[in-house]
């Protein structure tokens, strides 16, 4: 029976081929008739030689035809059954999967030409090494390893995307912890919404979402005191877990979007408890944090916004404590000319006795790029009270960096930078930092 | 005075500076590269179902640059770009991107990172495929020398120019046809 699932270009392979092998098999047969009848001589032997090594040919033809043969009924019999065939394409003749043939063609064409991203799972990575020394009390010149940051992207779909920053670091004990800086699902519904879950960088201000786990798009050698890692002695509730909603809200030519987000907030129970609440929040209090900025068409480069955190927090040997964190900042990022400016005021209120803390700080950074050359000055300030009740022993830091970013190529960069930092009722300490930074 | 005063100051004199008209859409790249008379338009083209006609170079920008996801009747956009070296590709750098080749690699690595960009450029290596793909796709948007835009696909105005016109600000470098 004539089987409709049959690719057709198959059949007629067969038939041919099989109509191929009757004819030289009936050659050969007339061949060794003559040669029966014929009385052999010299010129005689060799022919037969050469036709017996013919049908030894053929017979290996006819063999490896009887098993394509085979495989093919195989096929058959599957794709009757309704089974896929492994390795079975579809039939080049319907026009509907001539389409997907050629959608699946293209896509991987595309996905292999891709100039950042693939459509599926992508992987880029970045990491530094350093050699780094200073004078404060107990400090020792050393050679250290950074953070070594796997970021991984896929489109699962049309809408959704999956995010994670996997990164591997060392802390001040030499050993290695590996974290899960960010892990986001990200629902695309148009430009005006895109909602995410997961563990993220908070929205507070500017600098926490620019440059995230990595030093490499980072001009400096190191983030702002300001923006410190919670686990390095950071003052802010830079990472969160829980929603985050973005997008842009329409506004012609000034170029506004918002960010909302929910999460577990930051452990305040005790210090030594892990910062970020991953999987259990201490309380049902969910942490809100509430930002706005514009980058308008006119100055291209330029990016201006402020941001509102607010949480609760309930320490053990403390009354509750209400948590305000407020940013603004300034940015302008041209191609040769960076410069950002971010002031924080986060804002503690001690419910009992009744007390306010306010923790000002602020940071600006300025850098020109001259070919592979980009000089850079920044300068930092926080200034908390010595009875700061969340973070007692942060006090007074302030002062100048200045350094050189200098660019080897495209995925390598070297960094060398000079701090000073002025503490309260302490001496001033100078470090200095040689790094080199590079993406894979 | 103290730092924090002086700053806004300073950060306003810079601002004032950096907009000077021969400074903005970062040309200091623009500045460098050659200019030769134009031997033929680039198109900018979109599959036939695409409503829109009109695109303001601004907004053709934001999409190329990655900062819009979706056409307005909610189609999420693919960006195409074509082969590294092809003088439509610089053309497509020099004047919409105003970014060199190593710059452009950054912004969208930089921005993927950030997640600051909603999609990031598939990269076509002829003509043919451009077309192909863009037939395929309703939410796709390319570019292809005004004599390669045939009957498959629509070609956009910008800032209200087709390629023809005398107006039309997209114009291939003859330098970069060597």
């Amino acid at each position: 029976m004539k089987s409709p699932l049959v690719p057709s270009g198959n059949r007629s392979a067969i038939a041919r081929n099989l109509a191929t092998l009757a004819l030289l098999l009936l050659t050969t047969f007339d061949l060794r008739a003559q040669e029966t009848t014929t009385p052999p001589v010299a010129d005689d032997k060799q022919l037969i030689q050469m036709l017996l090594q013919r049908i030894d040919h053929l017979e290996a033809s006819e063999k490896q035809l009887q098993a394509s043969e085979k495989q093919l009924q195989d096929r058959v019999r599957l794709l009757e059954k309704g089974q896929p065939a492994a390795g079975t394409a579809a039939a080049p003749d319907s026009p509907a999967a001539d389409q997907a043939a050629h959608a699946q063609e293209s896509e991987t064409v595309e996905a292999e030409n891709m100039d950042v991203s693939k459509t599926l799972m992508n992987i880029r990575g970045f990491g530094d090494f350093g050699l780094y020394g200073g004078d404060q009390k107990a400090q020792h010149t050393s050679f250290g390893l950074g953070e070594l940051n796997l970021f991984i992207t896929s489109d699962i779909s049309e809408r959704f995307k999956f995010l994670t920053e996997l990164v591997f670091e060392v802390h001040q004990d030499n050993d290695f912890e590996e974290d899960l800086e960010r892990i986001l699902l990200e629902y695309d519904f148009n430009d005006y919404f895109k909602l995410s879950g997961g563990r993220f960088d908070t929205e507070i201000g500017y600098y926490n979402t620019a440059f995230h786990h990595t030093t490499w798009f980072q001009t400096t050698t190191d983030r702002p005191y300001l923006f410190q890692y919670e686990d390095e002695g950071g003052i802010l509730p830079v990472h969160s877990v829980g929603l985050s909603a973005t997008g842009l809200i329409p506004s012609g030519k000034v170029g506004l979007h918002y960010v909302a987000q929910v999460s577990n907030g930051r452990a305040s129970s005790s210090p030594n408890v892990e910062p970020v609440q991953n999987l259990v929040d201490e309380n049902n209090h969910k942490a809100v944090n509430v930002a706005l900025f514009a980058r308008p068409d006119a100055v291209p480069g330029l990016q201006v916004g402020f941001s509102t955190y607010r949480d609760v927090l309930y320490p053990l040997n403390s009354s509750r404590i209400g948590e305000t964190i407020m940013d603004a900042y300034a940015v302008l990022n041209r191609p040769n000319l960076e410069w950002l400016n971010e002031a924080v005021l986060i804002r503690h209120a001690l419910a009992s006795p009744s007390h306010i803390y306010e923790t000002p700080g602020f940071y600006s950074q300025i850098s020109e790029r001259f070919g592979s050359f980009r000089p850079y000055l920044r300068y930092q300030y926080v200034n908390a009270s010595r009875y700061e009740p969340v973070f007692p022993g942060v006090g007074l830091r302030a002062g100048p960096s200045v350094g050189i970013r200098y660019d080897v190529n495209e995925s390598v960069a070297l960094k060398l930078q000079y701090d000073h930092s002025e503490l309260r009722q302490q001496p001033g300490v100078n470090t200095l930092a040689l790094q080199a930074g590079f993406t894979f | 005075m103290r730092p924090l005063e002086v700053l806004p100051a300073v950060f306003l004199l810079v601002l004032v500076l950096e907009i000077s008209p021969d400074r903005a859409h970062g040309s200091e790249e623009l500045e460098s590269a050659v200019r030769g008379s134009p031997q033929q338009s680039l198109a900018i083209v979109v599959n036939r179902s695409n409503p829109v006609d009109n695109l303001p170079f601004n907004e053709l920008r934001k999409i190329f640059m990655g900062e819009r996801g979706h056409w307005q009747n909610g189609r999420r956009i693919a960006v195409l770009m074509m082969e590294h070296g092809s003088p439509e590709r610089e053309t497509v750098l020099r004047e919409i991107y105003a970014m060199t080749e190593a710059r452009y690699t950054d912004h969208f690595l930089r921005g993927l990172f950030a997640e600051d960009v909603s999609i990031v450029p598939k990269t076509l290596d002829s003509p043919a495929r451009v077309r192909k793909f863009i037939v395929q796709a309703p939410g796709a948007i390319g570019y292809l020398r005004a004599s390669d835009a045939d009957e498959s696909v629509k070609v956009l105005r910008i800032d209200g120019h087709l390629p023809s016109d005398k107006d039309y600000r997209l114009q291939i470098d003859a330098n970069s046809e060597n």
